[in-house]
């Protein structure tokens, strides 16, 4: 799952990248409204983390353009004003969720768990596929009740198609999840993860659909 | 202390306008009387002077010198009635003063006799005196005094006889002319001055309208149906109200100002506080590890200081400024809209009866927030699958009141619990973030504005929330 980061202060910004990155997302930073905005525009991503106080444009008209332009990606705004006037504000310019500084890092990383189920249309935080079961809480992947131990790449590729299940997802869909913006892409790498993932999760089907690319189909 | 009404500004004008045109009209009334007497006067006593000079016309005078009048050549048929009014009488005067009265009487006189004392008069002037007259009348006099002319004189007389004519004639009539053009008068002025007082009421109504019209705005203003002064007004009022704009304008200007300046000492604070705490929460070391235990704790009682001498500060930037108003309806729309996303997980209900969309709180629409916020929260964090909100008037309230509930399926409070739980800090249950500053921060908010908070148990065992606050009319 890729994530945008938007955050001016540089330590916090810090902080939470590694936060996040431990928890196995991966993360694009932008340290200015306008960055963020053109970032959100051109790039695909599964939640965005908004700090509102930001140099060159501020958080919510950020948001606001975002949403005008009918980007639907989750938005998590991040304040240190926790006055209600503002949080009204902040939801009706289309945020989905609120949490204001200062705050744990595993309530962020609830928050943007459940943010990125509820968009995939997901009720629980236990996302299951047959035998295979994953809870995003603890990342913890099991088969037929054993635990499966997965490196963050295969992690990655599998949290994404099992958000998605029943549906095809293109390799470049995954590549562009699944690596921040800076990162040097080849698509081949994916179709590596999808066979060890295949290999360690055999009772699984990924199918390959040629030209387009992997669906996780529910047995 | 002077009456009410003597400090009333309708009444001032009024009374010096009333108190001026009587007197104007008094002084006019007083003029045009004696004007009207002095004319009736004279025309009264140019009547007689005609009639003395018929009759000095008629005077004839015998062989002896005695003097002659033939009544049918005098023409007015009152100087044949007796006691009609009209006199004339013809004395003779002597040198010595000792002449005969009444010599020659008109018929009208009777046996009466026209008393005059002597008056040197010179020849063919003519006299005029008021004197008491027959029957207790008084008469309008006048007197003249002819000599014989030589021709007419016996020769035996070595000086000239000389003879006094005298014409009189009652004034009741006059005088009750006088009094009835009076009683006219002073009944027209009357009107005139009833008119002239209904105009000058008519006039300084009109010319107060504007300060009726202030007051009204100030009225909408005080009730906090408006937040300026609204209306046309005339160039003598503009200036007052202008300023008086200015200043409420000023108000809600420091006001916006020292929230902004709450904020924006949040906003510094707990950026640096967000990156101590993530710091201390992930320790590199063993023997950084109680270090990093104490740096959190102390930095949740430094977040929970910070959160309540902010909304501290926000409360002493809150006046009960006049004028404000703000709906209930959409504030409590906005809020469940937060609570839908914020409290997604829980697939609350929340279920807001439908209120009157004119129902206002009379106040900055951000206190509301703050209070609602806080409560709907609160509802919401401890929940089962539903929460209940209801904003309805007090009515019968005087000031006006609104009142607003919220209910929660959740676990509740016990009784003896529900005071402590408004206290600051008290949080019940340590296993559910907060500050457990909500409930006191909406407690000192609805205090500040005259209202209060009701904590209860509901029937099925959750807590209700009930605030009451003033509503704007």
């Amino acid at each position: 799952m890729r994530l945008l980061l938007v955050e001016d202060d540089p330590t916090l910004r810090a902080q939470l990248r590694t936060g996040l990155e431990e928890a196995d997302y991966t993360v694009d930073e932008a340290d200015n409204g306008r960055d963020a905005l053109f970032m959100g525009q051109t790039e695909s991503f599964d939640a965005v983390i908004l700090d509102l106080g930001l140099p060159m444009m501020d958080g919510l008209s950020v948001l606001k353009r975002w949403r005008d332009e009918g980007q639907t990606m989750p938005v998590l705004i991040l304040t240190a004003r926790d006055n209600w006037h503002e949080k009204v504000e902040g939801i009706d310019a289309g945020a989905d969720d609120y949490l204001t500084k200062p705050f744990h890092m595993e309530e962020l990383l609830a928050r943007i768990r459940a943010l990125i189920r509820r968009a995939s249309g997901l009720a629980s935080p236990v996302l299951q596929c047959g035998d295979l079961m994953l809870d995003t809480r603890a990342g913890r992947v099991t088969l037929q009740g054993q635990t499966v131990t997965l490196t963050s790449h295969e992690y990655k590729v599998l949290d994404y198609l099992m958000h998605r299940p029943g549906t095809v997802v293109s390799r470049t869909e995954l590549t562009q999840h699944i690596y921040a913006q800076d990162f040097d892409r080849d698509s081949n790498t994916i179709e590596v993860f999808v066979g060890r993932l295949r290999k360690k999760l055999p009772s699984v089907q990924i199918d390959t659909v040629r030209g387009l690319g992997y669906r996780l189909t529910p047995p | 202390m002077k009456a009410a009404w003597a400090q009333s500004l309708r009444f001032r004008l009024l009374a010096a306008t009333v108190a001026g045109l009587s007197v104007a009209l008094l002084l006019a009334g007083v003029a045009l009387g004696s004007l009207f007497r002095a004319h009736v006067l004279k025309q009264f006593e140019s009547n007689l002077t005609q009639q003395l000079d018929q009759l000095t016309a008629r005077l004839e005078f015998d062989a002896a010198g005695q003097p002659l009048i033939d009544a049918r050549t005098l023409s007015d048929p009152r100087w044949q009635k007796p006691y009609s009014g009209l006199y004339w009488q013809i004395d003779e005067m002597t040198q010595d003063g000792q002449g005969r009265t009444g010599v020659l009487r008109s018929r009208s006189l009777w046996d009466a006799r026209l008393d005059l004392s002597a008056d040197a008069l010179g020849d063919g002037a003519i006299h005029v005196h008021e004197t008491p007259g027959p029957q207790h009348s008084r008469l309008l006099l006048l007197e003249r005094t002819v000599q014989a002319s030589a021709d007419d004189q016996a020769d035996d007389k070595p000086t000239p006889q000389r003879w006094r004519l005298i014409v009189a004639a009652d004034l009741q009539d006059t005088h009750q002319a006088v009094t009835e053009f009076n009683q006219v008068l002073a009944l027209s002025l009357a009107l005139l001055l009833l008119l002239l007082s209904l105009a000058a009421w008519v006039q300084v109504r009109m010319g107060l309208k504007p300060l009726r019209a202030l007051q009204h705005s100030l009225q909408t203003v005080r009730e906090a149906r408006s937040p300026r002064l609204q209306g046309q007004f005339p160039s003598e009022v503009r200036p007052l109200v202008d300023d008086f704009n200015a200043v409420l304008d000023r108000n809600q200007e420091v006001v916006a100002r020292s929230r902004t300046q709450a904020g924006n000492l949040a906003h510094a604070l707990k950026t640096p506080l967000s990156v101590l705490d993530q710091a201390a929460a992930r320790p590199t070391s063993p023997a950084d590890a109680s270090l990093a235990r104490l740096m959190r704790e102390q930095l949740a009682v430094a977040r929970r200081h910070i959160d309540w001498h902010l909304a501290r500060a926000r409360l002493a930037a809150t006046q009960r400024l006049p004028g404000q108003r703000t709906e209930v309806a959409s504030t409590l729309a906005g809020l469940v809209r937060v609570m839908g996303k914020v409290h997604a997980d829980k697939g609350l209900q929340i279920q807001m009866a439908p209120a009157d969309a004119a129902l206002c709180f009379a106040g900055e629409e951000q206190d509301l927030q703050e209070m609602l916020g806080n409560l709907l929260d609160n509802a919401c964090k401890w929940a089962r699958t539903r929460v209940t909100v209801q904003a309805t008037p007090i009515p019968g309230s005087h000031p006006a009141l609104l009142s607003i509930h919220i209910e929660d399926d959740g676990p509740g409070i016990q009784t003896d619990h529900l005071q402590a739980v408004m206290a600051r800090g008290v949080r019940l249950d340590e296993s559910v973030p907060g500050t457990g500053l909500g409930l006191a921060i909406v407690k000192e908010l609805a205090d500040l504005y005259g209202g209060q908070l009701v904590l209860a148990p509901t029937a099925k065992g959750g807590l209700g929330a009930t605030l009451t606050l003033p509503a704007a009319g």
